[in-house]
């Protein structure tokens, strides 16, 4: 089993993600942009569900609505139900194999994604192009990154060990 | 803390997956039901937009962080200009000036001859708004919305409301003030309307922006006297805009014999999605008396292009 994260660690990231989200991409760009936040929550949801939870994943939603400027509540909503199916499934993950858990959380960002379309359309939004759902896309490549230097921390501290 | 930490993790390893299912799930619904609230909150009633304020000042410095590498780029790209580059826009610049120049010559003076006749005619003397100047934070973060942030807010005295420009013509309108910076909606955002002229003939309407790179005029007979390539320009109706900013060229029309309505498009004159820089300008109501000298360089010149 994975050594535990510490809670600064945690945040830290966290706070990385919500840098990386609010970096001014570009007009292409913000087409491309994946949802960091999201995906540093769901990152640490499957590696420490006891330090971030459903409560964690509202409260990073909401800081989201707020820095994207949307309807108070939808990311929110969105990060809600995405955090109460990953953790369900937190414990099966042992199970899973690397592309399993690849799999799921592709499916995860765009089950995120497909929530939030939702909540516009009903807030009067317009439909969007497909290129709306490049973000799980991008995200699950940015899922790996995260994995990597998972796995780089583990190596780490357990040789300090 | 770490003891807090190994704690929950004693609570975790016991092997009771109903119990922990059912809390997570217990947590879920009531932040579900929170959500819903805030929703509900944010679109029935404004007492969410000071908590948005708040927010979006403590974001600053965080915001200051997260510009710094693009800035970083932008400078040494603008440092490592080739040579050629520097030469032909000296050369473009100086053209520019030179038209700008005699312009400016004819300016004055039928702006004094301008102002000689509305008296004769005890009109109004014609107002021309300031302007301050932004720059670009960095364009909206919701791709639902075509809006801008730009580095001017309440510090500066921007409110909701102000029209934007650039050299060409209306770029949108301030939507959102903040501490130190506003939002600014394009006239291309599915929410945008602005009341229009057409410049060849003075007809009249209302242009409604439809979220690509074009405005559609809506509600026209099909027998309208509108042609592709007519210049519209803001009429001034809605105390906005001031009368006669370029606002778009009609680029197509679509005369279906099926609807009584022509469709209209048209191209935005201004440059929608290529700025750093922007003029905000100054709202008519809060004008003080209309005898002030004091007239912005850049408003002048926006104002003369149609006069």
């Amino acid at each position: 089993m994975q050594r535990t994260p510490s809670l600064l660690l945690v945040y830290g990231l966290l706070l990385f993600a919500l840098l990386c989200q609010l970096f001014p991409w570009a007009s292409q760009g913000i087409v491309l942009r994946p949802d960091f936040m999201l995906v540093v929550l769901l990152y640490w949801h499957f590696r420490a569900p006891y330090l971030c939870n459903v409560g964690t994943a509202w409260l990073i939603g909401v800081l989201v609505d707020l820095a994207t400027g949307s309807l108070l509540g939808q990311h929110a909503l969105a990060f809600t139900l995405t955090a109460y199916i990953a953790l369900t499934f937190q414990r099966r993950l042992v199970l899973f194999s690397a592309l399993q858990i690849l799999v799921f959380t592709f499916s995860l960002l765009v089950f995120t994604r497909f929530v939030v379309l939702f909540l516009k359309l009903l807030a009067g939004n317009e439909m969007p192009s497909w290129h709306y759902f490049w973000p799980a896309v991008t995200g699950i490549l940015f899922w790996l990154v995260l994995n990597v230097f998972g796995a780089i921390t583990y190596q780490k501290s357990s040789k300090a060990d | 803390m770490l003891k807090g930490v190994n704690q929950r993790l004693e609570h975790q390893q016991i092997p009771t997956f109903f119990v922990s299912g059912n809390s997570v799930f217990s947590r879920m619904v009531f932040f579900f039901a929170l959500s819903i609230v805030l929703m509900a909150a944010d679109t029935s009633f404004n007492y969410l937009s000071q908590v948005r304020q708040a927010f979006a000042g403590g974001l600053q410095p965080l915001e200051r962080i997260a510009n710094i590498p693009g800035e970083l780029t932008r400078d040494s790209k603008r440092y490592f200009a080739t040579h050629n580059q520097l030469v032909q826009d000296n050369h473009i610049l100086k053209q520019q000036a030179l038209e700008n120049a005699v312009k400016l010559q004819r300016l004055n003076t039928l702006q004094a001859k301008n102002e000689y006749l509305r008296s004769l005619l005890s009109g109004d003397i014609p107002i021309y708004p300031r302007a301050v100047l932004g720059d670009i934070a960095h364009a909206g973060r919701d791709p639902f919305k075509k809006v801008v942030i730009v580095n001017r807010g309440r510090q500066h005295n921007i409110q909701t409301g102000q029209a934007v420009v650039d050299a060409k013509g209306v770029l949108g309108q301030v939507t959102h003030v903040y501490p130190f910076s506003s939002e600014i909606t394009m006239i291309t955002d599915e929410s945008f309307s602005i009341p229009i002229q057409v410049e060849r003939n003075q007809l009249r309407a209302i242009a409604f922006g439809q979220g690509g790179n074009s405005l559609d005029i809506p509600y026209l007979p099909s027998n309208i006297d509108i042609k592709v390539g007519d210049k519209l320009v803001t009429s001034g109706l809605d105390g906005i805009y001031p009368a006669g900013l370029a606002v778009a060229t009609v680029t197509r029309i679509d005369q279906d014999p099926e609807t009584s309505f022509a469709k209209i498009i048209s191209t935005p004159a201004a440059k929608v999605s290529y700025h750093l820089q922007l003029l905000i300008l100054e709202s008519l109501e809060s004008k003080e008396a209309p005898s002030n000298k004091a007239i912005d360089n850049k408003g002048t010149k926006l104002n003369a292009k149609n006069t």
